[in-house]
Protein backbone atom coordinates (compact mmCIF):
# COMPACT_ATOMS: atom_id res chain seq x y z
CA UNK A 1 0.00 0.00 0.00
CA UNK A 2 1.38 3.38 -0.98
CA UNK A 3 0.87 5.54 2.07
CA UNK A 4 1.45 8.79 0.22
CA UNK A 5 -1.31 8.03 -2.27
CA UNK A 6 -3.70 6.96 0.49
CA UNK A 7 -2.89 10.09 2.49
CA UNK A 8 -3.40 12.36 -0.51
CA UNK A 9 -6.77 10.71 -1.16
CA UNK A 10 -7.75 10.97 2.49
CA UNK A 11 -6.88 14.68 2.51
CA UNK A 12 -8.95 15.20 -0.64
CA UNK A 13 -11.94 13.35 0.83
CA UNK A 14 -11.85 15.29 4.10
CA UNK A 15 -11.50 18.54 2.18
CA UNK A 16 -14.43 17.50 -0.02
CA UNK A 17 -16.58 16.69 3.00
CA UNK A 18 -15.89 20.12 4.49
CA UNK A 19 -16.60 21.90 1.20
CA UNK A 20 -19.91 20.01 1.17
CA UNK A 21 -20.67 21.50 4.59
CA UNK A 22 -20.22 18.32 6.62
CA UNK A 23 -19.18 18.98 10.22
CA UNK A 24 -20.16 15.76 12.06
CA UNK A 25 -18.76 12.36 11.07
CA UNK A 26 -19.40 8.92 12.56
CA UNK A 27 -17.03 6.17 11.48
CA UNK A 28 -16.32 2.47 11.66
CA UNK A 29 -13.17 1.47 9.81
CA UNK A 30 -12.34 -0.73 6.92
CA UNK A 31 -8.59 -1.15 6.44
CA UNK A 32 -8.90 0.56 3.06
CA UNK A 33 -10.26 3.72 4.72
CA UNK A 34 -7.70 3.90 7.49
CA UNK A 35 -6.13 7.14 6.27
CA UNK A 36 -9.54 8.74 5.72
CA UNK A 37 -10.56 8.00 9.29
CA UNK A 38 -7.21 9.23 10.61
CA UNK A 39 -7.68 12.46 8.67
CA UNK A 40 -11.23 12.87 10.05
CA UNK A 41 -9.93 12.32 13.57
CA UNK A 42 -7.18 14.92 13.12
CA UNK A 43 -9.39 17.61 11.63
CA UNK A 44 -10.43 20.18 14.22
CA UNK A 45 -13.45 21.32 12.18
CA UNK A 46 -15.05 17.87 12.13
CA UNK A 47 -16.69 16.30 15.16
CA UNK A 48 -15.66 12.65 14.99
CA UNK A 49 -17.68 9.89 16.65
CA UNK A 50 -16.06 6.44 16.39
CA UNK A 51 -18.69 3.68 16.48
CA UNK A 52 -18.99 0.12 17.76
CA UNK A 53 -21.69 -0.83 15.24
CA UNK A 54 -22.87 1.18 12.27
CA UNK A 55 -26.58 1.15 13.12
CA UNK A 56 -26.04 3.20 16.29
CA UNK A 57 -24.16 5.70 14.10
CA UNK A 58 -27.29 6.28 12.07
CA UNK A 59 -29.05 7.15 15.35
CA UNK A 60 -26.28 9.43 16.56
CA UNK A 61 -26.18 11.23 13.21
CA UNK A 62 -29.99 11.58 13.25
CA UNK A 63 -29.85 13.28 16.66
CA UNK A 64 -27.03 15.56 15.52
CA UNK A 65 -28.94 16.48 12.34
CA UNK A 66 -32.01 17.50 14.34
CA UNK A 67 -29.72 19.83 16.29
CA UNK A 68 -28.36 21.44 13.13
CA UNK A 69 -25.28 19.39 12.22
CA UNK A 70 -24.47 18.24 8.69
CA UNK A 71 -23.72 14.59 9.13
CA UNK A 72 -21.86 11.82 7.36
CA UNK A 73 -21.16 8.20 8.23
CA UNK A 74 -18.08 6.40 6.95
CA UNK A 75 -18.32 2.61 6.92
CA UNK A 76 -17.83 -0.52 4.88
CA UNK A 77 -20.69 -2.02 2.86
CA UNK A 78 -21.05 -4.73 5.54
CA UNK A 79 -21.79 -1.83 7.91
CA UNK A 80 -24.33 -0.45 5.50
CA UNK A 81 -26.13 -3.80 5.65
CA UNK A 82 -25.91 -3.66 9.47
CA UNK A 83 -27.63 -0.27 9.34
CA UNK A 84 -30.56 -1.07 7.09
CA UNK A 85 -33.22 -1.09 9.82
CA UNK A 86 -32.12 2.26 11.26
CA UNK A 87 -31.84 3.74 7.79
CA UNK A 88 -35.41 2.61 7.12
CA UNK A 89 -37.22 3.24 10.41
CA UNK A 90 -35.29 6.35 11.45
CA UNK A 91 -33.72 8.04 8.40
CA UNK A 92 -36.42 7.30 5.84
CA UNK A 93 -39.38 7.25 8.18
CA UNK A 94 -38.55 10.56 9.87
CA UNK A 95 -37.05 12.05 6.67
CA UNK A 96 -33.56 12.64 8.01
CA UNK A 97 -30.69 13.10 5.56
CA UNK A 98 -27.30 11.46 6.01
CA UNK A 99 -24.35 11.28 3.65
CA UNK A 100 -23.02 7.72 3.61
CA UNK A 101 -19.46 7.12 2.48
CA UNK A 102 -19.33 3.38 1.98
CA UNK A 103 -16.23 1.39 1.15
CA UNK A 104 -17.17 -0.83 -1.77
CA UNK A 105 -15.72 -4.17 -0.63
CA UNK A 106 -16.12 -6.79 -3.35
CA UNK A 107 -16.07 -4.18 -6.09
CA UNK A 108 -14.46 -5.17 -9.39
CA UNK A 109 -10.88 -6.18 -8.64
CA UNK A 110 -11.37 -6.31 -4.86
CA UNK A 111 -10.74 -9.73 -3.39
CA UNK A 112 -12.42 -11.44 -0.47
CA UNK A 113 -15.91 -9.98 -0.25
CA UNK A 114 -17.46 -10.76 -3.61
CA UNK A 115 -20.82 -11.69 -2.05
CA UNK A 116 -20.97 -8.37 -0.23
CA UNK A 117 -20.00 -6.58 -3.42
CA UNK A 118 -22.74 -8.34 -5.33
CA UNK A 119 -25.57 -7.29 -3.02
CA UNK A 120 -24.45 -3.72 -2.26
CA UNK A 121 -25.92 -1.80 -5.16
CA UNK A 122 -29.12 -3.90 -5.39
CA UNK A 123 -29.80 -3.24 -1.67
CA UNK A 124 -29.12 0.49 -2.04
CA UNK A 125 -31.52 0.51 -4.95
CA UNK A 126 -34.16 -1.52 -3.13
CA UNK A 127 -34.06 0.98 -0.28
CA UNK A 128 -34.50 3.86 -2.67
CA UNK A 129 -31.13 5.47 -1.92
CA UNK A 130 -29.45 7.44 -4.68
CA UNK A 131 -25.88 6.21 -4.95
CA UNK A 132 -22.74 7.14 -6.82
CA UNK A 133 -19.54 5.15 -7.29
CA UNK A 134 -16.48 7.33 -6.80
CA UNK A 135 -13.38 6.12 -8.66
CA UNK A 136 -11.28 9.21 -9.44
CA UNK A 137 -9.72 11.70 -7.08
CA UNK A 138 -10.65 14.62 -9.33
CA UNK A 139 -14.36 13.76 -8.91
CA UNK A 140 -14.34 13.87 -5.10
CA UNK A 141 -15.40 17.49 -4.54
CA UNK A 142 -18.21 17.50 -7.07
CA UNK A 143 -19.60 14.12 -6.03
CA UNK A 144 -19.54 14.78 -2.28
CA UNK A 145 -21.01 18.26 -2.69
CA UNK A 146 -23.67 16.97 -5.07
CA UNK A 147 -24.55 14.02 -2.86
CA UNK A 148 -24.84 16.25 0.21
CA UNK A 149 -27.16 18.68 -1.63
CA UNK A 150 -29.24 15.72 -2.77
CA UNK A 151 -29.44 14.32 0.77
CA UNK A 152 -30.38 17.70 2.24
CA UNK A 153 -33.01 18.55 -0.36
CA UNK A 154 -34.58 15.08 -0.50
CA UNK A 155 -34.16 14.58 3.28
CA UNK A 156 -32.96 11.06 2.63
CA UNK A 157 -29.75 9.11 2.95
CA UNK A 158 -27.50 9.31 -0.11
CA UNK A 159 -24.59 6.92 -0.67
CA UNK A 160 -21.19 7.49 -2.21
CA UNK A 161 -19.34 4.23 -2.76
CA UNK A 162 -15.60 4.60 -2.28
CA UNK A 163 -13.39 2.33 -4.37
CA UNK A 164 -9.75 1.36 -4.01
CA UNK A 165 -8.76 3.66 -6.85
CA UNK A 166 -10.24 6.82 -5.31
CA UNK A 167 -8.81 5.86 -1.91
CA UNK A 168 -5.32 5.45 -3.41
CA UNK A 169 -4.96 1.95 -1.99
CA UNK A 170 -4.10 -1.41 -3.56
CA UNK B 1 -44.93 0.87 40.58
CA UNK B 2 -45.19 1.42 36.85
CA UNK B 3 -43.09 3.55 34.52
CA UNK B 4 -45.75 6.25 34.66
CA UNK B 5 -45.28 6.67 38.42
CA UNK B 6 -41.62 7.45 37.83
CA UNK B 7 -42.19 9.71 34.80
CA UNK B 8 -44.71 11.73 36.79
CA UNK B 9 -42.13 12.25 39.50
CA UNK B 10 -39.34 13.35 37.14
CA UNK B 11 -41.38 15.59 34.82
CA UNK B 12 -41.56 18.67 37.11
CA UNK B 13 -37.75 18.76 37.23
CA UNK B 14 -37.21 18.22 33.51
CA UNK B 15 -37.25 21.93 32.64
CA UNK B 16 -36.57 22.57 28.98
CA UNK B 17 -34.65 19.30 28.52
CA UNK B 18 -34.99 17.59 25.17
CA UNK B 19 -36.55 14.17 25.66
CA UNK B 20 -36.17 11.26 23.29
CA UNK B 21 -38.82 8.59 23.88
CA UNK B 22 -39.80 5.24 22.49
CA UNK B 23 -42.59 2.69 22.75
CA UNK B 24 -45.44 3.06 25.22
CA UNK B 25 -43.34 5.38 27.35
CA UNK B 26 -43.72 8.13 24.74
CA UNK B 27 -47.43 8.57 25.34
CA UNK B 28 -46.91 8.62 29.09
CA UNK B 29 -44.11 11.20 28.84
CA UNK B 30 -46.23 13.48 26.64
CA UNK B 31 -49.00 13.22 29.21
CA UNK B 32 -46.76 14.35 32.07
CA UNK B 33 -44.49 16.74 30.13
CA UNK B 34 -46.23 17.95 26.96
CA UNK B 35 -43.65 19.80 24.86
CA UNK B 36 -42.31 20.22 21.36
CA UNK B 37 -38.99 19.28 22.94
CA UNK B 38 -40.19 15.65 22.98
CA UNK B 39 -39.29 13.33 20.14
CA UNK B 40 -40.73 9.89 19.56
CA UNK B 41 -38.45 7.44 17.83
CA UNK B 42 -39.27 4.26 15.95
CA UNK B 43 -36.17 2.10 15.70
CA UNK B 44 -35.96 -0.35 18.59
CA UNK B 45 -32.73 0.43 20.42
CA UNK B 46 -31.86 3.79 18.94
CA UNK B 47 -33.44 6.03 21.57
CA UNK B 48 -30.13 6.30 23.45
CA UNK B 49 -28.08 6.86 20.29
CA UNK B 50 -30.41 9.57 18.96
CA UNK B 51 -30.37 11.27 22.37
CA UNK B 52 -26.56 11.01 22.41
CA UNK B 53 -26.35 12.64 18.98
CA UNK B 54 -28.44 15.54 20.26
CA UNK B 55 -26.38 15.80 23.43
CA UNK B 56 -23.07 15.82 21.54
CA UNK B 57 -24.35 18.44 19.10
CA UNK B 58 -25.80 20.67 21.85
CA UNK B 59 -23.43 20.30 24.81
CA UNK B 60 -25.04 23.13 26.80
CA UNK B 61 -28.54 21.60 26.61
CA UNK B 62 -29.93 18.84 28.83
CA UNK B 63 -31.03 15.74 26.94
CA UNK B 64 -33.00 12.80 28.34
CA UNK B 65 -33.07 9.34 26.82
CA UNK B 66 -36.20 7.50 28.03
CA UNK B 67 -35.12 3.94 27.33
CA UNK B 68 -36.74 0.56 27.85
CA UNK B 69 -35.08 -2.78 28.54
CA UNK B 70 -35.88 -4.23 25.11
CA UNK B 71 -34.35 -1.22 23.39
CA UNK B 72 -31.44 -1.04 25.84
CA UNK B 73 -30.50 -4.67 25.25
CA UNK B 74 -30.79 -4.34 21.48
CA UNK B 75 -28.33 -1.43 21.40
CA UNK B 76 -25.70 -2.58 23.91
CA UNK B 77 -22.99 -1.70 21.42
CA UNK B 78 -24.18 1.91 21.61
CA UNK B 79 -23.17 2.14 25.27
CA UNK B 80 -19.37 2.18 24.80
CA UNK B 81 -19.78 4.76 22.03
CA UNK B 82 -21.81 7.02 24.33
CA UNK B 83 -19.40 6.45 27.23
CA UNK B 84 -16.43 7.36 25.00
CA UNK B 85 -18.10 10.65 24.06
CA UNK B 86 -19.16 11.08 27.70
CA UNK B 87 -21.76 13.83 27.15
CA UNK B 88 -22.29 15.35 30.60
CA UNK B 89 -25.62 16.79 29.51
CA UNK B 90 -27.17 13.37 28.82
CA UNK B 91 -29.29 11.62 31.43
CA UNK B 92 -30.07 8.07 30.37
CA UNK B 93 -33.19 6.75 32.10
CA UNK B 94 -33.94 3.06 31.82
CA UNK B 95 -37.39 1.74 32.69
CA UNK B 96 -36.90 -2.00 33.00
CA UNK B 97 -40.19 -3.92 33.04
CA UNK B 98 -38.55 -7.15 31.82
CA UNK B 99 -40.89 -7.47 28.83
CA UNK B 100 -41.23 -6.28 25.25
CA UNK B 101 -44.30 -4.32 26.25
CA UNK B 102 -45.08 -2.63 22.96
CA UNK B 103 -44.67 -5.95 21.13
CA UNK B 104 -47.12 -8.00 23.17
CA UNK B 105 -45.38 -8.59 26.50
CA UNK B 106 -43.01 -11.48 25.99
CA UNK B 107 -39.99 -11.57 28.29
CA UNK B 108 -36.72 -9.81 27.57
CA UNK B 109 -33.42 -11.12 28.94
CA UNK B 110 -33.26 -8.29 31.47
CA UNK B 111 -34.48 -10.38 34.44
CA UNK B 112 -31.19 -12.21 34.11
CA UNK B 113 -29.04 -9.19 33.26
CA UNK B 114 -27.89 -6.20 35.28
CA UNK B 115 -28.19 -3.05 33.17
CA UNK B 116 -26.20 -0.93 35.62
CA UNK B 117 -23.29 -3.36 35.51
CA UNK B 118 -23.48 -3.36 31.71
CA UNK B 119 -23.39 0.44 31.59
CA UNK B 120 -20.48 0.62 34.02
CA UNK B 121 -18.64 -2.03 32.04
CA UNK B 122 -19.20 0.02 28.91
CA UNK B 123 -17.55 3.00 30.56
CA UNK B 124 -20.38 4.99 32.14
CA UNK B 125 -18.83 6.53 35.26
CA UNK B 126 -22.24 6.97 36.85
CA UNK B 127 -24.84 4.23 36.66
CA UNK B 128 -27.19 3.17 39.43
CA UNK B 129 -30.47 1.49 40.30
CA UNK B 130 -33.11 3.72 41.90
CA UNK B 131 -35.56 1.80 44.13
CA UNK B 132 -38.44 4.26 44.37
CA UNK B 133 -39.83 7.28 42.51
CA UNK B 134 -38.47 9.53 45.27
CA UNK B 135 -34.99 8.06 44.96
CA UNK B 136 -35.21 8.32 41.19
CA UNK B 137 -36.12 11.98 41.43
CA UNK B 138 -33.23 12.66 43.82
CA UNK B 139 -30.76 10.91 41.51
CA UNK B 140 -32.22 12.74 38.52
CA UNK B 141 -31.77 16.18 40.05
CA UNK B 142 -28.29 15.17 41.23
CA UNK B 143 -27.26 14.06 37.71
CA UNK B 144 -28.75 17.28 36.33
CA UNK B 145 -26.73 19.45 38.73
CA UNK B 146 -23.51 17.47 38.40
CA UNK B 147 -23.67 17.55 34.60
CA UNK B 148 -22.19 14.09 34.26
CA UNK B 149 -23.34 11.29 32.00
CA UNK B 150 -25.55 9.10 34.18
CA UNK B 151 -27.67 6.00 33.73
CA UNK B 152 -30.56 5.84 36.17
CA UNK B 153 -32.24 2.46 35.95
CA UNK B 154 -35.46 1.43 37.67
CA UNK B 155 -37.37 -1.85 37.79
CA UNK B 156 -41.04 -1.29 37.01
CA UNK B 157 -44.18 -3.34 36.59
CA UNK B 158 -45.47 -3.55 33.01
CA UNK B 159 -48.58 -1.58 32.12
CA UNK B 160 -49.78 1.98 31.96
CA UNK B 161 -52.79 4.02 33.13
CA UNK B 162 -55.95 3.54 31.08
CA UNK B 163 -56.91 7.21 30.96
CA UNK B 164 -53.86 8.63 29.19
CA UNK B 165 -54.59 11.23 26.54
CA UNK B 166 -54.02 9.86 23.03
CA UNK B 167 -50.90 11.04 21.24
CA UNK B 168 -52.32 12.69 18.14
CA UNK B 169 -49.03 13.48 16.52
CA UNK B 170 -47.86 12.56 13.07
CA UNK B 171 -44.20 11.56 13.34
CA UNK B 172 -43.04 13.94 10.60
CA UNK B 173 -44.97 16.71 12.32
CA UNK B 174 -43.21 15.69 15.56
CA UNK B 175 -39.84 15.99 13.85
CA UNK B 176 -40.55 19.44 12.39
CA UNK B 177 -42.04 20.77 15.60
CA UNK B 178 -39.03 19.45 17.48
CA UNK B 179 -36.64 21.16 15.06
CA UNK B 180 -38.58 24.44 15.09
CA UNK B 181 -38.63 24.30 18.89
CA UNK B 182 -34.86 23.89 18.86
CA UNK B 183 -34.50 26.81 16.46
CA UNK B 184 -36.61 29.00 18.74
CA UNK B 185 -34.94 27.98 21.98
CA UNK B 186 -31.37 27.80 20.63
CA UNK B 187 -31.82 31.01 18.60
CA UNK B 188 -30.37 29.57 15.42
CA UNK B 189 -31.53 28.46 12.00
CA UNK B 190 -31.48 24.70 11.54
CA UNK B 191 -33.80 24.05 8.60
CA UNK B 192 -32.27 26.24 5.94
CA UNK B 193 -34.39 26.41 2.81
CA UNK B 194 -31.99 25.78 -0.03
CA UNK B 195 -33.05 26.15 -3.65
CA UNK B 196 -36.50 27.61 -2.95
CA UNK B 197 -35.13 30.54 -0.97
CA UNK B 198 -33.48 31.87 -4.12
CA UNK B 199 -36.72 31.95 -6.13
Amino acid sequence: MDDQEAKASAAAIVSGLKKAGINFVATLPDEKMLEVIRAVEKDAELKHVPLCREEEGVGICAGAYLAGKKTAIIMQNAGFLNSCNALTTTSLQLQIPILMLIYYAGDIGDRGFTTLGAVTEPVLQAMGFRHYVLRKREDIDETLRGAQILADDSKKPVAVLLTKSVLGVK
Amino acid sequence: MQRYDYLKMIAPDAGDALAVCTGWGAREWWAVRPSDGNLKTRTLGLVSSIAAGLAIALPHRKVLALDGDGAFLMNLCGLPTIAMQNPGNLIHLLFDNEVYEASGGTATASRNTDAVTLAKGAGYKHALWARSPEECRAEFTHAWKQSELTLIAVKVEPGQPKDLPPLYLDEIENKYRFMRYLEATEHKGILKPGFDSKL
